[in-house]
């Protein structure tokens, strides 16, 4: 292959193997091609001083360490996402409209309640209202059922203030107990109203009571 | 210009002797100017390390840096002019492409890819450095701000070029780094800065010409006007 300086520049541009080869065939011959040649490749030695792959030891962790915190908090941006994914895939205009409305919404509802609650409505002084409608039924279904009870011992009351026989003078004993433990339970019922274990205990203080008294009237008749 | 009137003796100082890259003609160079493995082994090493970067696997990304850490943070040096700025546009490629793996699509090799992230992450820094500098009025805004490196063989030579560099037209600068600097082959070039193989070869051209008249010690007669 023959080139002649003409070649040269597009050589120098985007020259072949066999053009760069017979380029400098060319400029064994030719003094000028011979200079552009030596300076063109002059350039691609000198870019070397500008390649400088010292590395930095501290560089990597440091840069792992912004890529695991950037990784941890896509993965909870996804956790996020998943937990609204029964939403429909809104845009953010709509998201943001959205929540402007239900904020309007709240406080139209808040304000409300603020202007329509009752004049008489104010629960400071009233310390029932801190009790709930069930407790107040459970509450008047015990006092039912203590004079229910209180009723059943006034009728025993003669045999266990005198006990005949040796078994009402036990019955005596153990409706004592029962009404010192029934007494205790009240009292700490009265403490915590709320507490379904102590009522529990109650009920079943009172039930057993009632089934003593139940036995002396039974002895009576007997 | 003021690289134009440089007078420095370097054809004399630096061997002519012709080295592999000094006679680079496509496509006899690899990418990345280590070995020469077989294109195909490249390619599948290439999509294996996108998988594994979209995977997540943090050590994808450790071998993406062990392989072309060094040469990212000397692009982005020689780009932005100091080691801090590079640091940070590499930490800032990596974040970008651990952000953004899901919508790499494989039209381009994974590095390239990432090279561009790179490219346009330099241009970024490099464009939010103006502006900070046009607030303080300071009119040495566009130029790199050369720092002190490792001394080389030839210092006097090296921050000539890199007065020259600044000089040149971005794209010129680009390509000139990659190609001569980095070892690129053009079609790699072409894929990080989103232009074609012919226009990086011109660019080249143009690019190491003007160099040639910035460095050559002045002739009578030439003046700026010759710069393209």
């Amino acid at each position: 292959m023959n080139v002649t300086c003409s070649d040269r520049d597009r050589i120098f541009e985007d020259g072949t193997a066999a053009e760069w080869a017979a380029l400098e065939t060319h400029a064994a011959t030719c003094a000028i091609c011979a200079k552009e040649l030596r300076a063109w490749k002059a350039l691609s030695v000198a870019a070397e001083e500008l390649r400088d792959y010292t590395a930095d030891p501290a560089f990597w962790p440091r840069m792992e360490r912004a890529l695991a915190e950037q990784a941890a908090r896509k993965a909870h941006r996804a956790r996020l996402r998943r937990w609204f994914s029964f939403l429909p895939e809104l845009s953010l205009g709509w998201q943001t409209t959205l929540a402007g409305a239900f904020a309007v919404i709240l406080a139209l509802s808040t304000g409300w309640v603020y202007l329509h609650r009752s004049p008489n409505g104010g629960s400071a002084g009233d310390p029932s209202l801190l009790k709930s409608k069930a407790l107040k039924e459970v509450e008047s279904a015990e006092i039912v059922y203590e004079r229910a009870i209180d009723k059943l011992a006034a009728e025993a009351k003669p045999q266990l203030d005198n006990p005949a026989t040796p078994l009402l003078a036990n019955y005596h004993e153990k409706v004592l107990v029962l009404d010192s433990a029934i007494d205790d339970l009240r009292a700490q019922a009265g403490l915590n109203p709320s507490n379904a274990q102590l009522r529990h205990q109650l009920l079943a203080m009172y039930q057993e009571k009632q089934h003593t008294l139940e036995e002396v009237l039974e002895a009576r008749q007997r | 210009m003021g690289a134009m009137g440089l007078a420095l003796p370097w054809k004399a100082r630096i061997s002519s002797a012709p080295r592999e890259r000094g006679t680079r003609v496509e496509p006899s160079e690899h990418f990345g100017g280590g070995a020469n493995p077989a294109a195909a082994d490249a390619t599948s090493e290439d999509a294996a390390l996108a998988a594994a970067c979209r995977s997540g696997d943090l050590r994808a990304y450790e071998r993406l840096y062990a392989m072309h850490g060094a040469k990212m943070k000397n692009l982005a040096r020689n780009v932005l002019g100091n080691s801090n700025d590079a640091e940070d546009a590499v930490q800032e490629t990596f974040l970008k492409v651990q952000r953004s793996i899901a919508s790499f699509r494989g039209q381009s090799s994974f590095v390239t890819w990432t090279y561009r992230i790179l490219m346009n992450t330099c241009y970024d820094a490099r464009r939010s450095r103006l502006r900070k500098k046009e607030i303080t009025n300071d009119d040495s805004a566009e130029t790199p701000r050369l720092e002190p490196r490792a001394p080389g063989a030839h210092p006097a030579l090296r921050m000539a070029l890199e007065r020259a560099l600044a000089s040149l037209t971005r794209h010129q600068r680009d390509v000139f780094l990659l190609y001569e600097v980095e070892g690129f082959r053009h079609a790699e070039i072409a894929g990080m800065l989103e232009i074609t193989e012919a226009a990086s070869k011109n660019t080249l051209f143009q690019a190491k010409k003007n160099l040639r008249l910035m460095l050559e010690p002045p002739r009578p007669g030439r003046g700026a006007a010759e710069i393209r």
